[in-house]
C-alpha cells in the first residue's frame, strides 16, 4: 500500500526536505544513504519500491551506483536527481535503467509527479 | 514550535558551513598540488550541493557564485584549465565571498554583491584573462577571526546515538558493582569515589537519553494526510486534532510504534467512525473526531487515539472470540469488558465486517499488541458503545532503563519489568485454595491463579503442568502478581531480592527465540539475571495450565 | 646521510609455498579438535555461567563477555565425547566463535593452543566417521599430523546455525 523509497543524496539538507515531501504524501521512506557504499547496503537491506539517486556522490559517481543498484536491485525503480549542468550524466543514467529525473532546486508538486509517474510505469496497483 | 522552515534554515547553515570548512581544506590542498584529483572531485561536489541547496532555500546569488565555481572546477578537473596564475587568485576570492555569503545568510542580513567575481569567474570559463584588481588590502584580524564560526547545531546518525547508550548502560552497570565493592570493603575514600562516579554517571546516562529524546511531533504530524486518504478511501468525514506534539520521547521508541500508531489510526476511521448517514441516524454531528495526543504521566508516555464512533461491541467481540476457539462459550460468559476487549489484539482477530483496503488486509490489531510488548510497554482501551472510544498506548520514555523487582528462584536471580507487576503477596497456607488443578487465591475480590515460577521455567515439553494440590504448599508463599492484558497471574517464587532499576540487554541469536526472557541484564555483583518477559508468561502459563 | 640505493631484487614468486591454515586446537574428551583462526574470536578464561531454562541440556547457558551476552556450548555433551565421571573443570576456557551474525562460547578443559598447518593435509571428512548424523556434519576435515595423532577441523558456519543449537530442546528424548 505505501511504496517504500529509498533517498540517495549526500547532502543532509537535501534529504530531509525530500523527505518530508514524501512522507507528507504518504511514502514512506525506508532510508536515507549518504554515499554509494551506503546506497548499496541499504537497497539490499530494504529493499525500496523506488530510490532517488544523487548523481554526483562523495565516494563514486551516481551513474556507478545506478549500475550496482539495477544489478542487485532491478525491481527497484530508480529516479535521479540532479541540479542543473549535469545533463550528460543524466541522459547516460536514463540509458542505464534510470525511469527519470528530478532537477533541483525542486518544487514538491514536481516532485510528487515525478515520483508518482515512475511509481505507476509497470505497476497496475492503484492507490484508493 | 520550530517550523519546518526555521528547521530547513538551520540545516542548511549547518551544512553549508561545514561544505565552506571542507572547501578551504581542499584549496590549500590544491595549492600544494595543482593535480590532487580527490580534492578537485570534492570541490566540484561541494560547489554542486551548495549550489543546489542554496537554490532551494532561494538564495540564488549564493548559488550562482556556487554554479560559477562548479563549473570552473569541472573545467580544471577535465584539464581544461589548471589551476595557477590569476585563476587560484579568482577562486580563493569566490570562496572567500561563498563564506561571507553564509554568514550574511546566518545573520538574516543580505547577501553582499557578487556581480565583479560573477564576470570574472565567467572570463575564466570562457578561457579569457580575469580582471584583477590592484592588491587589496589584508584583511582585518577581526575579518580573519569571523571565518571560524561553527554551526551550533550538529546531526548525528541515531546508530551513534545508540552507540553512546548502550556504552553508558555497561559504565551504570560497573558503577553499581563498583558501589557494591566499596561498601563491602568499607573503605571511606574508595566508598566517596564511587559515590561522586554514581552521580556523574547518572547525569551522563540522563543526558544521553536526553540527547536521543524527540518530540512526538516528529510522528504525530505525519497523520493528517494518512487520515485525510483514509476518510476518502471510506467516504467519511472526519476531523483531526493534534495535541502534545511537544511531549518528548526517545527517537527508537517513537520508530517502533510507528506501524502501531498507523493502526489504531486507521482502524478508528474506518471502523471506530460511522459514515455521515448513520453519524446523523444516531443524532451525531455529521462529522467524526479523531483526536491524536501525546501526554506525560509520571515517567511515561501515553499516546491517544480517540474517536467519537461507534464504541467497542462488547458482545460482538465476545462471540466472534468464542468462534474463533480463543475461549469457550462458558468461560466467555463470565468475562468483564475489558478482558473481552483484549481478544481485539490476539494475533488474526479482526472485527472488521468486509477486509477493507486501508486497515486491513487480514492484519489484526495484534501488531499494536506486538510493537508494545518489544518495549514493555501497555495498551488501556476505554470504549463505550456509541459514544466512542480511546486507545492509549503507554511507553516509556526511554528505552534504557526500566525498573525491576528483581526475585530468586532455585539461588538464580530474574528480573520482572515493575511495569507488569501489580503487587507482591505473602500467603500463607489457608489463604490458597486448589481450583481444577491450580493454585488460586483471592486478591482485590479477584480469582488469581498462583503458579510456582520454577515449574513454568524448568518444566519440560508440552504437555500441561502437573495438577497442584494442597500438599505443594507449605509454610508461607511469596507471590508475585503479575499483570499482562488485564490478566492476572501469581508467580510464586522463593523469595524478593529488591527493587532496582536495570539496563536490559536483549539477547542475542540464537537465544532471542526463546521468548520467556526479555533480555539479560547484569547485576552490581557482575551476576547475568535473566528478565522475565511477562506476556510469554502467561501465555505459557494458559497454554499449559491443567 | 648517504643514500642507500636498493637493488631491485628480483624475488623470484615461483616458489610459492604452500598454503596455510591457522588452528586453534582444543580437547574435547581424548580428542583433538581445531578451529579455523578466522572463526575465532577470542579464548578467555570461562566467565560466570547463568543457567538458561528452556534450552537443551548442552547449552550451559550464558554469560557477559565484555558486554556481549552470548550462550556458552558444551561440545563434549553436544557430541557425547565426555567420559564417564569426568566432570567439567573448576576452571575451564572459552572460545567465542563468531556466527555471521552472532556470538557463541565453547567452553573447553584446557588451554586451546594455536596451530599451523598446511592446507594440503586436511582431508576431507570420511563418510563412515563414527556417530553419524551429529558429528560429521560440521566437519571440514580432519588433519593428519606428520608427527603423528589427527586434529578433527569443525566448520563452525555448519554448527553455529540457530536451528543446529537450539535442535530438540529435550523433545522425544526427555519425555
Amino acid at each position: 500500500m505505501n511504496k517504500r523509497i529509498l533517498i540517495v543524496d549526500d547532502s543532509f539538507y537535501m534529504r530531509t526536505m525530500l523527505k518530508n515531501m514524501l512522507t507528507d504524501a504518504g511514502y514512506e521512506v525506508v532510508g536515507e544513504a549518504a554515499n554509494g557504499a551506503q546506497a548499496l547496503e541499504m537497497a539490499a537491506s530494504t529493499t525500496p519500491d523506488l530510490i532517488t539517486l544523487d548523481v554526483i556522490l562523495p565516494d563514486n559517481t551516481g551513474l556507478d551506483v545506478l549500475k550496482n543498484l539495477r544489478q542487485i536491485q532491478p525491481a527497484a525503480k530508480v529516479v535521479m536527481c540532479s541540479a542543473v549542468g549535469q545533463e550528460v550524466i543524466v541522459n547516460e543514467a536514463i540509458e542505464n535503467g534510470a525511469l527519470a529525473y528530478i532537477v533541483k532546486p525542486f518544487s514538491e508538486e514536481k516532485v510528487l509527479e515525478i515520483v508518482g509517474s515512475a511509481l505507476q510505469n509497470n505497476d497496475s496497483e492503484q492507490s484508493a | 514550535m520550530k517550523t519546518r522552515d526555521q528547521e530547513y534554515r538551520e540545516l542548511f547553515m549547518a551544512e553549508a558551513l561545514e561544505y565552506y570548512d571542507s572547501m578551504s581544506r581542499h584549496l590549500s590542498e590544491l595549492e600544494r598540488n595543482p593535480d590532487a584529483v580527490p580534492a578537485l572531485n570534492e570541490l566540484f561536489r561541494l560547489m554542486h550541493n551548495l549550489k543546489a541547496n542554496a537554490r532551494a532555500m532561494g538564495f540564488n546569488d549564493l548559488g550562482e557564485v556556487a554554479h560559477h565555481l562548479e563549473t570552473l572546477f569541472g573545467l580544471i578537473r577535465d584539464q581544461q584549465r589548471t589551476f595557477s596564475g590569476p585563476l587560484t587568485k579568482v577562486v580563493f576570492a569566490g570562496v572567500d565571498a561563498l563564506g561571507n555569503m553564509i554568514r550574511a545568510v546566518g545573520a538574516g542580513q543580505p547577501l553582499p554583491d557578487a556581480t565583479a567575481l560573477l564576470d570574472n569567474l565567467d572570463r575564466l570559463v570562457r578561457g579569457e584573462e580575469p580582471v584583477l584588481e590592484a592588491e587589496e588590502a589584508p584583511e582585518s584580524e577581526e575579518e580573519a577571526n569571523k571565518k571560524m564560526e561553527l554551526s551550533d547545531l550538529v546531526y548525528i546518525q541515531v546508530k551513534k546515538l545508540d552507540n553512546l547508550l548502550n556504552l553508558v548502560g555497561e559504565l551504570v552497570i560497573d558503577r553499581d558493582r563498583i558501589m557494591t565493592l566499596a561498601q563491602e570493603l568499607d573503605n571511606p575514600a574508595l566508598l566517596a569515589t564511587a559515590q561522586h562516579l554514581f552521580r556523574i554517571s547518572d547525569d551522563l546516562q540522563y543526558s544521553v537519553m536526553d540527547a536521543r529524546l524527540v518530540g512526538v511531533g516528529v510522528l504525530l504530524n505525519k497523520f493528517p494526510r494518512v487520515v485525510r486518504d483514509v476518510a476518502s478511501a471510506e467516504h467519511k468525514e472526519v476531523e483531526l486534532t493534534l495535541s502534545g506534539q511537544d511531549v518528548q520521547i526517545d527517537r527508537n521508541i517513537l520508530q517502533i510504534i510507528t506501524d502501531a500508531l498507523l493502526h489504531l489510526v486507521r482502524n478508528a476511521v474506518s471502523h471506530g467512525l460511522e459514515t455521515t448517514e448513520q453519524r446523523l441516524k444516531a443524532g451525531k454531528p455529521a462529522v467524526g473526531q479523531l483526536t491524536l495526543s501525546a501526554l506525560t504521566e509520571r515517567d511515561d508516555v501515553l499516546i491517544q487515539v480517540r474517536d467519537d464512533g461507534r464504541g467497542i461491541d462488547t458482545e460482538a467481540v465476545r462471540r466472534k472470540a468464542i468462534d474463533r476457539g480463543l475461549v469457550s462459550a462458558s468461560t466467555a460468559a463470565t468475562l468483564n469488558e475489558k478482558a473481552v476487549w483484549a481478544f481485539l489484539f490476539e494475533p488474526g482477530f479482526s472485527m472488521a465486517q468486509q477486509v477493507t483496503d486501508i486497515s486491513g488486509r487480514g492484519v489484526g490489531l495484534d501488531v499494536v499488541k506486538l510493537a508494545l510488548d518489544s518495549l514493555g510497554g501497555q495498551l488501556r482501551v476505554e470504549s463505550e458503545l456509541g459514544v466512542g472510544t480511546t486507545f492509549t498506548l503507554v511507553l516509556p520514555t526511554s528505552i534504557a532503563v526500566k525498573g525491576a523487582l528483581l526475585v530468586e528462584v532455585e539461588e538464580r536471580p530474574y528480573a520482572v519489568p515493575l511495569l507488569h507487576t501489580d503487587t507482591v503477596l505473602s500467603l500463607h497456607p489457608g489463604q490458597i485454595s486448589v481450583v481444577g488443578g491450580v493454585l488460586v487465591t483471592y486478591f482485590q475480590e479477584q480469582t488469581v491463579p498462583l503458579v510456582p515460577l520454577r515449574l513454568l521455567l524448568y518444566d519440560e515439553g508440552d504437555g500441561p503442568l502437573p495438577l497442584a494440590t494442597r500438599d505443594d504448599i507449605s509454610g508461607p508463599q511469596q507471590v508475585l502478581v503479575v499483570n499482562y492484558n488485564n490478566r492476572r497471574l501469581g508467580l510464586v517464587v522463593d523469595r524478593f531480592i529488591r527493587q532496582q532499576n536495570i539496563v536490559i540487554k536483549p539477547l542475542s541469536k540464537p537465544l532471542d527465540t526463546i521468548d520467556l526472557f526479555g533480555g539479560v541484564t547484569l547485576l552490581g555483583s557482575g551476576q547475568v539475571c535473566l528478565v522475565l518477559d511477562v506476556p510469554a508468561l502467561t501465555r505459557l502459563f494458559l497454554n499449559k495450565r491443567p | 646521510m648517504a643514500e642507500i640505493e636498493l637493488a631491485a631484487t628480483p624475488k623470484t614468486e615461483r616458489a610459492k609455498p604452500a598454503e596455510l591454515v591457522q588452528l586453534i586446537v582444543f580437547r574435547l574428551g581424548d580428542e583433538d579438535y581445531g578451529i579455523r583462526i578466522e572463526q575465532v574470536k577470542e579464548v578467555t578464561v570461562t566467565p560466570e555461567v547463568a543457567r538458561m531454562p528452556k534450552t537443551p541440556p548442552f547449552i550451559k547457558g550464558i554469560a557477559n563477555l565484555r558486554g556481549d551476552i552470548i550462550a556458552i556450548l558444551d561440545l563434549e555433551e553436544r557430541f557425547r565425547l565426555r567420559p564417564a565421571g569426568r566432570p567439567i573443570p573448576e576452571r575451564s576456557y572459552t572460545v567465542a566463535v563468531e556466527a555471521a551474525d552472532y556470538t557463541l562460547g565453547l567452553m573447553v578443559r584446557e588451554v586451546p593452543r594455536p596451530f599451523t598447518l598446511p592446507l594440503s593435509q586436511i582431508e576431507p571428512a570420511p563418510e563412515f566417521v563414527q556417530d553419524a548424523g551429529t558429528r560429521d556434519k560440521y566437519l571440514e576435515g580432519i588433519a593428519k599430523l606428520p608427527e603423528g595423532g589427527i586434529i578433527i577441523v569443525l566448520d563452525m558456519r555448519k554448527l553455529l546455525t540457530p536451528s543446529e543449537v537450539l535442535r530438540l530442546p529435550g523433545k522425544g528424548a526427555s519425555s
